[in-house]
């Protein structure tokens, strides 16, 4: 159908519309018309990538001067093949709609692992694998080399696309990675180096959030897309953590092995070139004596995007004279390595900041603050020059010297914590050094910076104030949109006490409790009597699912629950969850019903849906508050209470709010869907951790679903679900949460859409 | 750490973890107890490479490579010679070159080449800069300075931060005491029944309890975004009017002379019109400078209003 969106026509896939769409999509138009940020919540499975999109893209095509390109970030791969697939969708619209030929070039760009052709690298396992063999095929020495000796090995597709592929822009048109990999057999071209060229020209891609907030990366890939762009982070309910993961440095006594290996073998390479090759190093010497000059001038230009961890004022000046010389930067790395090993070597816990970290490396080993901000950027040349094929192996060194970087150049945000050995195992010695950041603005600046408009969405952003707070940013919407429902879908119910009045909670005091290991127990058996199906339940972590799943089988409870349905359990070993995953889903298809037992941050809570009867209901046992021991999560409390002003206890509330809807929120993908929702602690009664759930689950928690027991709920459930099993048909909800377009440009009808965003 | 040990006596870090590794100017190591036999008497030969050591010298070893603790050790004395800072050279290019040459010296002695002339080199530089050198000791160079400042503001603000707490519990606990005091005195004057008094003092309590509670957890809110912008402050969403007009489009102005049509610019030099005007310089041609351009104006002004309509 053909919308008309605050003045401006708007192709919409599908013959219905959610009124929750139309709003977001107002909300949206909004947020690009005035150039801003916006930050948008809308319940998971009411359409929110076709919103995007449709809208999106009728605005490129607009006002092509304001918005030129649109850089869709996604989690995981099968979702950006999902947002290519909605893509495709749209465009196969617009050009039945407009029968013209469109000239829209979509694209989605995944790591070397998933784009490679080549028969010999694509059978590698792992991605760095791949990434450093494809390295030493394609590096440009490499190819330089092939001239003199051509028996030297260099990718055939590459060198293709090489030739070739540049001069020819890829044709208009959606490509997923699939469409991309068969484009490159056909042609004989890199499909990875294909994309990462085409990017520049498409007007819509598709990739993971790396690509744009991990400056390593980042740097690499992202850094010459146009201003004039709108960038979309879906899912970025956890925005802030990848914010945080991508700035921080874990480096233990392992790392510090193979970095000495690493140095070992460039200081061997200095040797073997200087006999061979000295020219070579004297034409290195002499450009770092000029400055980083090429560099610099590109930045100037404003084509790039600010690199965090290259801060402007290195690229303005020379690398200082102390590690000019490769040999000198050698022993310059040796020093920095024996001193962290040094600081490894310590029996108690130290925390420190980046500032006394610095005067103590001083006072130690004599390394001033400035050569060691150059050190990534020395190493990187060194690299370069030693004509190192496969740098996969010099990981360790990167990373050390990365962390030398960030080190001395950010004096605020970071902390260090060197701990001797893990909490758990207090006897074991396993030293790690933690540089950890502790604000995700940092990461994140360049991109709010660099970009006109950025809108950040997900099903789960509640409460939507706290994420400009972390991220730093002043957006110009911030909504929080609900879902229409036809009837009522979701039953969120919060289970205080057993039927024998004692009080649930996971919380530290009751961990251990018997009488409310049983309950749990009860809970899970009764339900598991009452609900069709599938059954999801989260745990708080790994250590209290093992206790309390070994509790129950002591009690004879798991037999129990067994009678009614089989049981599954996630653990930390990936390819053992998917089997179990599968074993489920399996049980549910065939009508035997299951339960899932899992935790909450773990993979199935966070990529997994259960649709329909996959997931009838979910029960979340507990509070999924982190790990609140931790030295690291500790000094981001403070962190954040200092420089934010954001309590301890509201960021932890808020964060393990955040992941129980993300649970919860696993069960209802779309509004067909119905299911259970059992909040199992009697903390979620509070009003403050009530009041952090999203507003879509929050709207249908009532007075009287607030501190039941295990019987009561049961009560309620048989109830939702007896009503639920009526048959449902799509005309029950056309004009109340589906509309036609005549219903849509109804005025009582836009009246009411215009309450369904709630601004905050 | 474990597997390294003496090389002398053989001890491991495993066998004796209280060993201690000692390390002398020439990078070899010894055990504490292997030093105070070999070098009773306050000097010897290295048992590697024979260099004349003293005691004296011996150092516990920091690092696992023993060469480091050498180049350290070396490098602290080179940069005692060497301490010139960047704002004595005129550009960042000479400093940079002067680093260089520290790092060379630096990397010569502690690899043992060409050590002797290095020596000299040294002395000669020493000899030279000595009133530099004497004045730079005592300063910090730039960056250790701002280092220090750093280090001054963090622990400023962590000892403020302690201090608030300290007189928040302070406070507390006095006002928490003042309400025991009342509740005695209380007891001791009024004429109400104790349980009475009991109750709402309990009653009292709880509300200092709470107020206590509230008060730690109020943390002053900011208002300021770091980009300066205010963080409530009501920003326009209404987008911006977008201004419609008519494209600009250029018309040749046309002059009525009423007289004879003047002659265009290009055809001056056909009717002979430049022959008696000064030919364009070299230099004035290079900033686009025609003499036809001065001749044109002169015969537009010429010719306009040559015979002016009358009324």
């Amino acid at each position: 159908m053909k919308l008309n969106i605050d003045g401006l026509l708007v192709y919409f896939p599908y013959d219905y519309i959610y009124p929750e769409q139309y709003s977001y999509m107002l909300e949206l138009k909004r947020t690009l018309d005035a150039k801003g940020h916006g930050v948008l919540e809308m319940p998971s499975g009411t359409g929110k990538t076709i919103s995007l999109l449709s809208l999106i893209v009728a605005y490129q095509r607009a006002f092509p001067l304001e918005v030129t390109k649109l850089i869709y970030c996604s989690r995981t791969v099968p979702e950006i093949e999902k947002v290519v697939e909605e893509l495709r969708k749209l465009m196969e619209f617009y050009a039945k709609e407009t029968e013209e030929v469109n000239n829209f070039l979509a694209l989605a760009l995944s790591s070397r692992k998933n784009l490679c052709i080549h028969p010999e690298v694509s059978s590698l396992r792992f991605g760095k694998e791949v990434d450093g063999k494809c390295h030493s095929l394609t590096a440009s020495y490499v190819r330089a080399q092939r001239h003199g000796n051509p028996n030297q090995p260099v990718c055939r597709f590459y060198e293709e696309f090489d030739a070739v592929g540049r001069q020819v822009p890829l044709p208009a048109g959606v490509y997923n990675l699939d469409d991309l990999k068969d484009l490159g057999r056909r042609k004989g071209w890199c499909p990875y180096y294909l994309a990462r060229y085409s990017i520049l020209h498409a007007n819509i891609v598709v990739y993971s959030y790396h690509y744009l907030l991990d400056p390593k990366i980042a740097d690499l890939v992202s850094k010459e897309l146009a201003k004039k762009s709108v960038v979309v982070f879906d899912e970025a309910h956890n925005i802030d953590n990848v914010c945080i993961d991508s700035m921080s440095v874990n480096i233990t006594r392992r790392t510090l092995d193979r970095c000495q290996n690493n140095v070992d073998t460039l200081q061997n390479t200095i040797q073997r070139i200087k006999e061979t090759d000295a020219a070579k190093l004297r034409e290195e010497y002499r450009r770092l004596v000029e400055g980083l000059k090429e560099a610099n001038v590109a930045r100037e230009t404003d084509v790039y995007l600010a690199n965090p961890v290259l801060p402007d004022e290195i690229l303005k000046e020379a690398v200082p004279g102390s590690i000019r010389t490769a040999e000198h930067f050698v022993g310059f790395l040796r020093r920095f390595l024996e001193y962290l090993k040094s600081r490894l070597r310590v029996q108690h816990v130290v925390q420190e900041s980046a500032p006394q970290f610095l005067k103590d490396i001083f006072d130690k080993v004599c390394i001033d603050r400035k050569p060691l901000r150059f050190c990534a950027e020395r190493l990187q040349s060194l690299l370069r020059t030693l004509e190192i094929t496969d740098i996969s192996d010099f990981s360790a060194v990167t990373l050390i010297s990365n962390f030398a970087t960030l080190v001395s150049t950010y004096s605020q945000g970071f902390t260090i914590i060197i701990e001797p050995f893990e909490d758990r195992t207090p006897t074991i010695a396993n030293p790690v050094l933690h540089f950890s950041c502790m604000d995700p603005s940092i990461a994140i600046k360049p991109v709010f910076q660099r970009f006109q408009s950025v809108i950040i969405t997900s099903g789960t952003l509640s409460p939507v104030d706290i994420y400009p707070r972390i991220l730093d940013f002043r957006p110009v919407t911030m909504a929080s949109f609900t879902m229409t429902l036809a009837r009522t879908c979701l039953c969120p119910l919060i289970v205080g006490r057993g039927n024998d009045q004692v009080a649930l909670s996971s919380k530290f005091e009751t961990r251990e409790d018997f009488a409310v290991i049983r309950n749990y127990g009860n809970l899970l058996l009764e339900m598991s009597a009452v609900v069709p199906d599938g059954i999801v339940a989260f745990f708080t972590s790994y250590v209290y699912m093992e206790n309390i799943v070994a509790s129950w089988y002591e009690q004879g409870i798991l037999e129990n629950i067994q009678r009614n349905k089989l049981i599954f359990i996630e653990t930390q070993d990936a390819a053992e969850t998917s089997m179990a995953l599968e074993k489920y889903q399996e049980a549910c298809e065939n009508g035997r019903g299951a339960i899932l037992l899992s935790v909450a941050r773990g993979k199935v809570s966070e990529g997994i849906d259960f649709v329909h009867h996959f997931g009838r209901a979910v029960i979340m046992f507990g509070v999924p508050y982190v790990y609140t021991q931790s030295r690291i999560l500790k000094a981001r409390l403070e962190y954040l209470r200092d420089q934010f002003q954001i309590r301890e206890n509201d960021f932890l509330t808020f964060d393990a709010m955040r992941h129980a809807a993300q649970c919860v929120g696993r069960a209802i993908r779309g509004k067909t869907d119905y299911g259970l929702m059992i909040f199992a602690d009697k903390r979620y009664a509070r009003a403050d951790k009530r009041g952090k759930l999203p507003r879509w689950i929050q709207e249908h928690i009532n007075d009287g679903s607030l501190n039941l027991t295990v019987d009561e709920a049961v009560q309620l459930s048989k109830h939702f679900l007896r009503q639920m099993a009526q048959p449902f048909s799509q005309v029950d909800q056309l004009g109340l949460s589906l509309l036609t377009l005549e219903q849509l440009e109804s005025p009582e009808m836009l009246k009411k859409i215009a309450q369904i965003a709630h601004q905050t | 750490m474990d597997d390294q040990g003496c090389p002398r006596c053989k001890t491991t870090k495993y066998r004796n973890p209280s060993l201690k590794l000692m390390v002398n100017v020439c990078g070899h190591t010894l055990c504490e107890n292997c030093v105070e036999m070999l070098f009773a008497r306050g000097s010897g030969n290295c048992l590697q490479c024979d260099t004349p050591l003293r005691k004296s010298n011996f150092r516990v070893q920091l690092f696992e490579d023993a060469a480091i603790d050498k180049e350290v050790e070396i490098r602290k004395k080179v940069m005692k010679i060497y301490n010139k800072r960047e704002f004595d050279f005129p550009s960042l290019r000479e400093y940079n070159d002067y680093l260089e040459q520290v790092e060379d010296i630096v990397y010569n002695l502690t690899n043992n080449t060409d050590v002797e002339n290095t020596k000299l080199r040294m002395e000669h530089y020493q000899k030279e800069n000595r009133d530099i050198i004497q004045r730079n000791k005592a300063k910090l160079t730039r960056e250790q300075e701002e280092l220090e400042e750093l280090l001054l503001l963090e622990q400023q603000s962590s000892e403020q931060r302690r201090l608030e707490v300290l007189q928040e519990e302070q406070r507390q606990l006095q006002a928490k005491r003042k309400s025991k005091q009342a509740l005695l005195d209380e007891l001791e004057k009024s004429q109400v029944p104790a349980k009475l008094l009991l109750a709402q003092h309990k009653v009292r309590a709880a509300q200092l309890e709470t107020e206590i509670e509230q008060q730690k957890q109020n943390v002053k809110p900011t208002s300021i975004f770091s980009t300066g912008i205010q963080i409530r402050q009501n920003v326009c969403l209404q987008p911006l009017p977008r201004i419609e007009e008519v494209l600009y489009q250029y018309k040749p102005i046309r002059v009525e002379t009423y007289g004879p049509p003047v002659p265009e610019l290009e055809q001056l030099g056909r009717f002979g019109y430049l022959n008696h005007v000064r030919a364009t310089t070299l230099q004035e041609a290079a900033g686009g400078y025609t003499s036809a351009l001065a001749c044109h104006r002169a015969i537009q002004d010429a010719f306009s209003g040559l015979f002016p309509s009358k009324g």
